[in-house]
């Protein structure tokens, strides 16, 4: 018989440390190991232990402006995507009284996900472009002369497929602290004289915090992670902190790619490691 | 709670005028159903008064339409002289204390408390400062800074009652507030309740479905049915003289009897069950005609009950008779449960009249009353409606 506290309790969490080591920390020490090997051209990785690699990188000004942009790029779809996440999510729990309808449209909001992400990116062309929808039914109605040329090619189209992509990253979590909320809360606040923005503001916001953390979580680790996105909509004229590690890659130059992953790795790290700090999450989702 | 008599009420807000609440044909729908129909109800300023009715017959819906929580599909709503539709329920004076309490979990108790006065745009210190002192009325001031979860189910309910008396209301409605309580917190805090109201003065509106306790609390009781209103009262009216069979079966004590009437006489009428007994029975206001069926309420406490021999046969009026079914015993007095064969028939004996000659299960027995315990109902019994409620035994 086996004693109730020691190896029972071992081999149950074994299967689940199996997975994380092979899938996950295995494959990360070995990123981390090659980002100190030194790169021969032609030959390719030299096992050593440099810092070249690092100081190339830091050193670089594309990296810095490459994390610049990236970082521009996660801060205006992290508030885009907030504020439409934030507000569908408020229509359907607290204004749409009928839990089906409110189910039904919560499904409506998943249809683009039944598509491919490069299908989603790619029919924005025909809207956007300079023979497009949009600027041929602005010139259609005359009420412009020139077709706009910022809509494609540009941040802006980067932004907009963003936000199409990961939208819905916002909504789920966000949805779902805020359909725990109790309705009575929020007639209470009205009660004791709140305005409706009152309720938004004292009730509602502070009750949804750990699904806005969560969210803002996927967001900012999706966009930080995209290179395809960024080159596919900016027609290669922006590119993403991603974008510096898949050049690498094509080089062969392995050690540099990873170098910069542990970069981006620590960067999210951090960013993670501050949303959490503002909103106690594990608190929050016992409560 | 030790309110110190009406002395320092916040002057923020301070409602002026009657908390009298006017309800004129007052009717909501929700879809194509009705939850009330037709209610017009006063209720006195300053007068304790319990809306009473099983689940689902739209007393909830009336509490909430006061507080402006709901908008009535038809009729009028006042509160003092002031017609209240339309009107956010801030402005009407109202101050409602929600079932599940409706504390906010990511506020301090004190912030809760305090929450009025910020909505108003009040200082914090100053806002602070007030809700410490209603914590202090509702000796909660000592966990001031905890969150709601963190208290119990009735620390929860004061803070509650404190965030809705900082509005200083001239109505505080109560939406089941003791539901959630145990027994023995239950009826602590309905003392509490009821000392608080005569020395607030305000009206209050208790939404509950437990008999014992619209009884105890309210000066004037509403028993509802399905949508309307049977009969609104005190509690002595309503639990001794209730109006309809469905009131005096609803509030226990009583028990129902029906039959036809036989004749006529003076203001008496005899009527004969189905089993063949007679009663007789004031008429009162209620037209009677010989040959139609009429019912009749006895209270259980106003009857005698009687041992039976097999052989003897039922003559005299006021006189019904049956099998003890069980008998309950309740402390002061034993509740018998008669069958009478087509329904039964209970009867409250005091303990020093029982145990002189107890019956037991299966004992023939008669129970007979006088004319003058006998209460004429305005409508005919149509029979217990399978409900839980209903037919409650107390």
């Amino acid at each position: 018989m086996l004693k109730k506290t020691g190896l029972i309790t071992y081999l149950q969490v074994t299967p689940l440390t199996v997975v994380l080591v092979l899938f996950f920390v295995i494959p990360v020490a070995l990123v981390v190991v090659v980002s100190f090997f030194r790169y021969k051209m032609l030959v390719g990785l030299v096992p050593d232990f440099t810092f070249q690699n690092y100081a190339d990188l830091l050193s670089n000004p594309t990296t810095w402006s490459l994390y610049v942009s990236t970082i521009k790029f996660t801060l205006i779809v992290l508030l885009v995507t907030f504020v439409l996440g934030f507000w569908i999510s408020y229509f359907l729990v607290f204004h749409v009284r009928n839990l089906l309808t409110a189910i039904g449209l919560f499904l409506l909001c998943t249809v683009p996900f039944w598509t491919s992400t490069i299908i989603r990116m790619i029919s924005w062309r025909p809207v956007l472009g300079r023979e497009g929808l949009i600027n041929s039914g602005l010139q259609g109605a005359g009420i412009v002369d020139q077709p706009f040329d910022w809509l494609l090619f540009s941040d802006f189209s980067v932004v907009v497929a963003y936000v199409h992509l990961f939208t819905l990253f916002m909504i789920v979590p966000i949805f779902n602290s805020m359909a725990r909320i109790d309705k009575s809360l929020l007639e209470a606040a009205v009660d004791a004289g709140a305005t409706r923005w009152g309720v938004v503001w004292n009730v509602v916001l502070p009750l949804s915090k750990t699904g806005i953390a969560l969210g803002a979580l996927f967001v900012v680790t999706l966009v930080m992670g995209d290179f395809f996105v960024v080159t596919v909509m900016s027609g290669g004229l922006s590119g993403s902190a991603t974008s510096g590690i898949f050049n690498d890659l094509q080089f062969l130059n392995y050690p540099r790619a990873a170098a910069s992953a542990v970069i981006l790795l620590i960067v999210v790290l951090v960013i993670a490691a501050s949303i959490f700090r503002l909103v106690d999450v594990r608190k929050e989702l016992v409560r | 709670m030790a309110i110190p008599k009406s002395a320092e009420r916040s002057e923020v807000g301070a409602h002026q005028g009657s908390g009298e609440i006017r309800l004129v044909d007052v009717t909501k729908k929700f879809g194509g159903s009705y939850a009330v129909q037709n209610i017009n109800l006063t209720i006195p300023h300053g007068s304790y008064c319990c809306l009473l009715g099983p689940s689902g017959c739209g007393k909830t819906t009336i509490l909430r339409m006061i507080a402006g929580h709901e908008t009535p599909s038809s009729g009028e709503i006042f509160i003092g002289d002031q017609m209240m539709i339309g009107k956010r329920p801030v402005e009407r004076g109202t101050a409602m204390m929600f079932q599940s309490y409706a504390l906010f979990p990511h506020l301090t108790v004190l912030d809760n408390v305090a929450f009025y006065l910020k909505m108003r745009g009040v200082g914090k210190e100053e806002r602070r400062q007030k809700a410490e002192e209603m914590l202090q009325r509702v000796q909660l001031d000592h966990l001031k800074d905890r969150m709601p979860g963190q208290l119990s189910g009735g620390q929860q309910q004061r803070v509650a009652l404190a965030r809705s008396l900082i509005t200083n209301p001239k109505v505080l409605l109560l939406e089941e507030p003791l539901s959630a309580l145990d027994e023995f917190l239950r009826l602590k805090m309905r003392g509490e309740l009821k000392s608080l109201q005569n020395e607030l003065g305000i009206t209050f509106v208790h939404v509950t479905h437990t008999q014992p306790e619209a009884i105890a609390l309210a000066d004037m009781v509403v028993v509802m049915d399905t949508g309307r209103i049977d009969q609104a009262d005190t509690a002595n009216v309503i639990f001794d003289r209730p109006k309809t069979p469905y009131v005096a079966r609803f509030m226990g004590g009583q028990n129902v009897l029906t039959g036809t009437v036989e004749s006529l006489s003076g203001g008496l009428a005899r009527l004969r069950n189905a089993d063949g007994a007679t009663f007789e029975a004031a008429t009162g206001a209620l037209e009677a005609k010989a040959g139609s069926p009429m019912s009749i309420a006895v209270r259980r406490d106003r009857i005698k009950l009687r041992k039976r021999l097999a052989d003897q046969v039922l003559s005299a009026v006021n006189e019904i008779s049956g099998i003890v079914d069980s008998t309950e015993y309740q402390g002061s007095y034993i509740k018998v449960t008669v069958d009478l064969g087509g329904g039964v028939f209970v009867v409250n004996v005091s303990d020093s009249e029982y145990f002189v000659d107890a019956v037991v299960r299966g004992d023939l027995v008669t129970a007979s009353w006088t004319t003058a315990d006998v209460h004429t109902l305005s409508k005919v019994d149509m029979g217990a409606i399978d409900d839980p409620y209903l037919d409650a035994t107390q």
